[in-house]
């Protein structure tokens, strides 16, 4: 009887095996079908737009969805709703899928990783669903348009501004890095090193990964203060961490020795623009959310029935003392 | 605890008993069908129809549901002897950047890749299994090490970085066979990763009716001094048990590189509180001793229906969060309510 039971078992396994060998593939189209699969309504059409976040933990990301969500209020065709990945690659594929299976009007991802989320955002495009991609890539062109900053850029911009008005003399810099393996990380990494370049005299004397966090840069700060007697010139690949280890240097009453630097220049209370304003960072060069330019983009494809460039690279900014509270009253006149 | 005798000294599946101990015994499975119905009635519909119940859509659903559904059998075996796996999310890591690294950047074949990478797993938990069985150390401590060393092991291996995967011939590209893994059968309806699952499902339940070895594994979990001293080897058992749990978390790690082409040392991190949270709605006491993989099935695939509709709705993303919380204790208090046997 037993033996029996085990035969059919194996019987049963042995044939979904077999069943799963002889499968056909579903991605063999590689040609990416026009956008305009779909008949464009314009202005009469009542529109749904699908955002799928890689997290909200962060507050860059957050501040992007509050973005996309105030300037779709101003546009009545428009509806997003909101996805949150949890920084779990697979959580994403699942939201974009539901997206899809939602019969979304629009697609607007920003990617946890481009690899794993590169075939999903395809295969909403391949429907006829135009995606808008913001901040990190996806592989391929199998979308309809990507809307970032240049991290490169921006870490040339700090270099230079750190080569040219910080230090003319020249001094020892430390290096607050992003998480390890993350692009931006690499990219404002480059970016500074090619900025500082033009002045020879500038040293980069130590370099920690403070993995994006407040706290992480202020603890591998805390180190960097003990071992190096002098540093001039803090630079952090965010805000947080700029902090952090300007927390850091106060604890030991040295943050009036040396400048700190930091990327993103949120304009929120918690943000980098305040604590350029409020004297603890010396200056923070602007990393567009794109909220707005998505939204824009996406009214040009929907209502305006017209195309979008496949790559939009907004420039970044210099915040410091000079223009801080002006730019903060600007870009956040109810904070 | 009770004494052995009073323990059923077979699969629960097995023991009969009332209607009420009927209800209780499908509990998940009651769960899975009235939160599948409260899905038809709560899903948005377009054109008349309704879209939870699209084929698409569907197939969505367990294929979401198919790593943690695997990972949760295993844990099924591991809680049932009154253990805990916190390693099993950790070790997916670990086997998806194994898979990734020997098939594309070793450029090794496909199966030596996947036979290496399940024995990772197996031997991984073998060895979390000596630590808790014969230095009895609690599993709980074990595996809490086994997740830091796991995923320190997966971060060394790949330098950090995610190891994305191409398919090809080529030096430096994956077997397409790899990639047959990750495709759809059956019409282009059924993922493949479904179909493991089912197979690992269905083997998992085929062997705890007819081997001896389940009799033991409810025994340890029931009350292991005395399994102990009525002749069950409590140490072989518990090691056995731990190594299929880490051989199905590889095995879900695999299936993890293939479904989303990298694997990286950040993958599966938390998935072994979804695995835990499958096992519990399946109806499997946490005391151990008490429960079944068919429970695990329904439990996994609630978690995944529930997961769907709510983000088919566009539930925010917190509410989605404290709705799960509720659905597991409510499953945790009707077990308390349970006949005793």
């Amino acid at each position: 009887m037993k033996i029996h039971k085990l035969s059919l078992a194996v019987a049963a396994v042995t044939a979904l095996v077999l069943a799963g060998c002889g499968t056909t593939s579903e991605r063999t189209s590689d040609e990416p079908q026009a956008q305009s699969s779909k008949e464009c309504k314009g202005a009469d059409g009542k529109y749904v737009i699908g955002m799928s976040q890689a997290n909200v933990a962060e507050p860059y990301r957050q501040r992007m969805d509050d973005d996309i969500k105030a300037a779709a209020a101003e546009v009545p065709q428009f509806e997003v709703k909101f996805a949150d990945a949890a920084q779990d690659n697979a959580k994403q594929v699942a939201d974009v899928d539901n997206y899809i299976t939602q019969q979304i009007d629009l697609l607007i991802i920003s990617p946890n990783e481009a690899k794993p989320l590169t075939a999903v955002v395809k295969k909403a495009f391949d429907k006829g669903i135009p995606v808008l991609v913001l901040d990190r890539k996806v592989e391929g062109d199998a979308y309809t348009g990507f809307i970032g900053g240049d991290n490169v850029q921006i870490g040339t911009e700090a270099g230079k501004y750190v080569a040219e008005k910080v230090l003319p003399n020249g001094g020892s810099v430390v290096e607050l890095k992003g998480l390890a393996g993350a692009t931006p990380q690499a990219e404002r990494n480059q970016g500074f090193a090619a900025g500082i370049k033009a002045n020879p005299k500038i040293k980069i004397i130590a370099t920690a990964s403070g993995d994006w966090l407040r706290e992480k840069g202020q603890a591998q700060m805390d180190a960097l203060l003990k071992a190096n007697p002098k540093i001039d010139v803090v630079y952090a690949h965010n805000d947080p961490m700029a902090e952090g280890a300007y927390l850091a240097a106060k604890a030991v009453g040295r943050e009036k020795e040396m400048k700190f630097i930091g990327i993103d220049a949120l304009p929120i209370p918690s943000g980098g623009i305040k604590a350029v304003e409020q004297g603890r960072l010396t200056a923070t060069f602007t990393y567009p959310t794109n909220g707005k330019e998505a939204i824009a983009a996406a009214k040009k494809i929907l209502v305006d029935c017209g195309t979008v460039e496949k790559s939009q690279v907004l420039p970044t900014r210099l915040i410091d003392k000079a223009n801080a509270a002006q730019i903060y009253a600007l870009e956040n006149p109810n904070g | 605890m009770t004494a052995l005798q009073d323990k059923p000294a077979m699969p629960v599946e097995k023991a009969s008993g009332s209607v009420v101990a009927t209800l209780f015994r499908f509990q998940s499975v009651f769960g899975l069908l009235a939160v599948f119905v409260a899905a038809i009635i709560f899903s948005p519909r377009r054109d008349g129809a309704i879209l939870f119940l699209s084929a698409d859509n569907l197939a969505n659903v367990v294929r979401a549901v198919s790593e943690i559904g695997i990972i949760a059998v295993g844990m099924t075996f591991v809680i049932l002897i009154g253990g805990i796996d916190l390693s099993v999310g950790a070790v997916l890591g670990l086997a998806a950047v194994g898979s990734a690294v020997l098939m594309v950047e070793s450029d090794w074949g496909f199966l030596p890749s996947i036979v290496v990478v399940l024995a990772i797993g197996l031997v991984f938990g073998a060895l979390q299994g000596m630590a808790t069985a014969m230095i009895g150390i609690q599993s709980f401590i074990v595996t809490l090490a086994g997740l830091q060393i796991a995923r320190g092991l997966a971060r060394i291996w790949s330098d950090g970085q995610g190891v994305a995967i191409a398919y090809g011939d080529g030096p430096n590209e994956a077997p397409s066979t790899f990639a047959l893994l990750g495709e759809r059968t059956f019409g282009g309806l059924v993922p493949i990763p479904v179909l493991i699952f089912a197979v690992v499902a269905i083997a998992a339940v085929v062997f705890l009716r007819i081997s001896a070895f389940s009799r033991h594994l409810y025994a340890v979990g029931g009350n292991e001094k005395a399994a102990r001293l009525s002749g069950v080897p409590v140490i072989r058992v518990k090691i056995a048990v731990f190594a299929i749990c880490g051989l199905l978390a590889s095995l879900a790690g695999i299936v993890h590189a293939v479904q989303l082409n990298q694997g990286s040392p950040n993958d599966g991190i938390g998935y072994e509180l979804d695995a835990i949270a499958a096992v519990v709605i399946g109806g499997t006491s946490l005391a151990g001793g008490r429960g079944s993989v068919a429970g695990t099935v329904a439990g996994a695939l609630l978690l995944g229906v529930l997961n769907n509709i709510l983000a088919l709705n566009n539930i925010d993303s917190n509410i989605q969060l404290l709705i799960k919380g509720l659905v597991i204790v409510a499953a945790a208090a009707l077990q308390r309510l349970r006949p005793a046997s």
